[in-house]
């Protein structure tokens, strides 16, 4: 009971941590309608700059969090304005083929300039772990698993409440509409691709002292992050935190149980699953995925 | 789903650049006369090596094309039929002795199976759902072969004997397989020309242009959409046992790689989806230039090619979207308006 218990609990907080590494994606994709396949590499320069900052300036990758959120903020607007922007009306194939040409670019630069090693951070707390009860952690899981929790609380307060948040959900709901009552739409889309990509950034520092860096990591966590935003509905920011402590769960048991490499199996049948029988995702709208809402 | 390609224009008896659906033009004469004397030209074995994959590479990216381009059955998990093939005839080789000449069909017809059920059950997918979907199901025969090792090897990998024979489908001479390759080549541009000449190739393009249309006239999206994904699964599953008797060793993470998907739906992108000519062009282009790369900066820069193709795939998409079948036909059309 105690070894379900500390795997369900375990699976949990990096379940968070996936589910923070989505929610940019699900930002983008609910806003936009477009998927982002360089969201893995946005993922993978933004964990080597966290790298960079403790190998270099020996800053810990939480505090390197000043840095690399708004350098990725900006990273954001330079691809929206050269990519996505001039993709959005054309057919969606047009953006997939353009942000998975930008994936394969930035993947291979990576490799050339700072070779396939892989690279990490040494334990910042001393490797100790937490005890609650009958169960233990790492500190690391812990901040990242509260740090998932506070963004998406935090960005659904801004949702609700910021004029920021309902011109976003204007724009989603109607973007004409929401253009003829005076909502810079095409602004709205810059700032939601930038700020899903500073999300990134978030993740990028909070997982780098838990996972190592190198060119292709993005592939491995990219196909988490779109197995978490579909199975949490497309686009549905609390869905998402759900989606990801599903997978982190349904991952540490059967790797537990079964086999570790059938852990990554799983979820990826998982995932077909509700793409077959659910395909609005645990917590989207009904016919969201069958509408074509992109074409 | 997505908007028509851009293509040729209906004026008969002009000079024409590209073919149109149906006909023959003298633009693929000239590239099959070409394509024969690079099998027969005595080319040093590294030429010859080019030569085969890109005549490979037309094959599997017209494949692709039958449900990527006509369809509009975009998948990103193609890998896994080109997997499902390679495996089945090697292991069905290997283990019982069966002929890679017979076990490529077998292998085949599994591909077809897979493609079939996956594309009935994601039937009601569109859009990224049904890119993401392809794409997690390749990743499931990926993970399934890698740990199934006492069937598949393993991670380890599965190696062919190199025991040159015609029953082996093994060859010592680099010229039988060009030959061989040019043949599955040609085989699939033959199948594309006919499907989009035909009734059912319109089928296609309704549903994909228009489905409540296309329904509306009496074609049925579903059965049009699995019969391409089916045909298109099966031709690529030929295509990774040719590969399989060509390299001669398979591992998951190369034959049934989400890279390697990816490289069958950018040739077709980069060439010009949904015609017939754009996958052949995307190869052509696509495959010699990047294992030219691959040859000149191999170690000093790793990645460099594969950074330079990511680079002119993006302002490909943004700026050609027809790819170069489409600016090719642009620069004819140019061309005849140019002279009186």
């Amino acid at each position: 009971m105690t070894t379900v218990g500390q795997l369900v609990f375990s699976g949990m907080l990096i379940g968070g941590i996936y589910a923070l590494m989505s929610i940019g994606l699900t930002l983008i994709f609910g806003v936009l309608r477009i998927v982002n396949f360089a969201h893995g590499e946005f993922l993978m320069i933004a964990m080597y700059g966290a790298w960079a900052m403790t190998r270099y300036l020996g800053l810990n990758p939480y505090y390197s969090i000043v840095a690399i959120v708004p350098a990725m903020f900006l990273f954001g607007v330079v691809v929206h304005r050269l990519i996505v922007m001039p993709a959005l009306d054309k057919p969606h194939l047009v953006v997939v083929f353009a942000t998975m040409g930008l994936s394969i670019l930035m993947q291979n630069v990576a490799l050339m300039v700072l070779s396939a090693d892989l690279q990490d951070v040494p334990p910042i707390l001393g490797g100790r772990s937490f005890t609650f009860g009958p169960f233990y952690a790492k500190p690391e899981l812990l901040i990242g698993f509260a740090v998932a929790v506070a963004c998406t609380l935090g960005l659904r307060f801004m949702l609700q409440a910021t004029y920021l948040g309902k011109a976003i959900r204007a724009t989603v709901q109607d973007g004409e509409a929401a253009q003829l009552m005076g909502v810079p739409v095409p602004r709205i889309f810059l700032i939601t691709f930038a700020a899903g990509s500073a999300l990134v950034g978030l993740s990028a520092c909070v997982m780098m002292p838990l996972f190592s860096v190198f060119p292709t990591v993005g592939l491995n966590f990219v196909l988490i992050a779109f197995v978490i935003v579909v199975l949490g509905g497309m686009g549905s920011i609390e869905g998402a935190l759900l989606g990801g402590i599903c997978i982190g769960i349904v991952q540490s048991l059967s790797s537990y149980y079964i086999a570790p490499a059938f852990g990554q199996m799983f979820f990826f049948m998982l995932f077909l699953l509700v793409m077959i029988f659910r395909p609005a995702g645990l917590l989207g709208r009904k016919g969201e995925a069958t509408l074509g809402i992109n074409d | 789903m997505d908007a028509a390609p851009p293509r040729a224009k209906q004026r008969s008896g002009r000079w024409r650049l590209l073919p149109e659906r149906g006909t023959v033009s003298l633009f693929e004469l000239v590239l099959l006369a070409v394509c024969v004397a690079l099998v027969a030209a005595p080319l040093p074995q590294y030429l010859q090596d080019v030569v085969i994959q890109t005549f490979l590479w037309a094959g599997l990216a017209l494949a692709w094309n039958i449900a990527g381009g006509f369809a509009g059955l975009i998948s990103f998990g193609h890998a896994a039929f080109f997997g499902i093939g390679a495996y089945t005839s090697s292991i069905l080789a290997a283990n019982y002795g069966l002929t890679p000449w017979i076990g490529l069909w077998i292998g085949g017809v599994l591909s077809t199976a897979f493609g079939a059920v996956l594309t009935l059950v994601c039937a009601r997918l569109r859009g990224p759902f049904f890119i993401l979907s392809t794409l997690a199901a390749a990743e499931v025969v990926r993970i399934a072969a890698l740990n199934w090792a006492t069937l598949t090897g393993g991670a380890e990998g599965f190696s062919i004997l190199p025991i040159a024979s015609i029953a082996n489908m093994v060859f010592e001479s680099k010229t039988t397989y060009a030959a061989l390759m040019l043949g599955y080549f040609l085989l699939i541009y033959a199948i594309t020309k006919t499907v989009e000449g035909s009734r059912y190739g319109y089928y296609l393009f309704a549903a994909r242009d228009d489905e409540e249309a296309a329904s509306a006239a009496g074609v049925n999206p579903l059965l049009a959409r699995t019969g391409a994904m089916s045909l298109s699964a099966f031709l690529a599953g030929i295509g990774g046992s040719l590969f399989a008797q060509y390299f001669l060793f398979l591992d998951p993470t190369h034959v049934i790689s989400p890279e390697l998907s990816f490289q069958f739906a950018l040739l077709p992108a980069l060439g010009g989806l949904g015609t017939a000519i754009g996958p052949v062009l995307g190869s052509f282009v696509i495959t010699p230039l990047s294992e030219m790369l691959r040859s000149y900066f191999g170690g000093a820069a790793a990645g460099l090619h594969l950074a330079i193709y990511g680079g002119v795939l993006v302002v490909v998409m943004l700026y050609i979207p027809s790819g170069i079948a489409g600016a090719l036909q642009r620069l004819a059309e140019h061309r005849r308006k140019g002279t009186p």
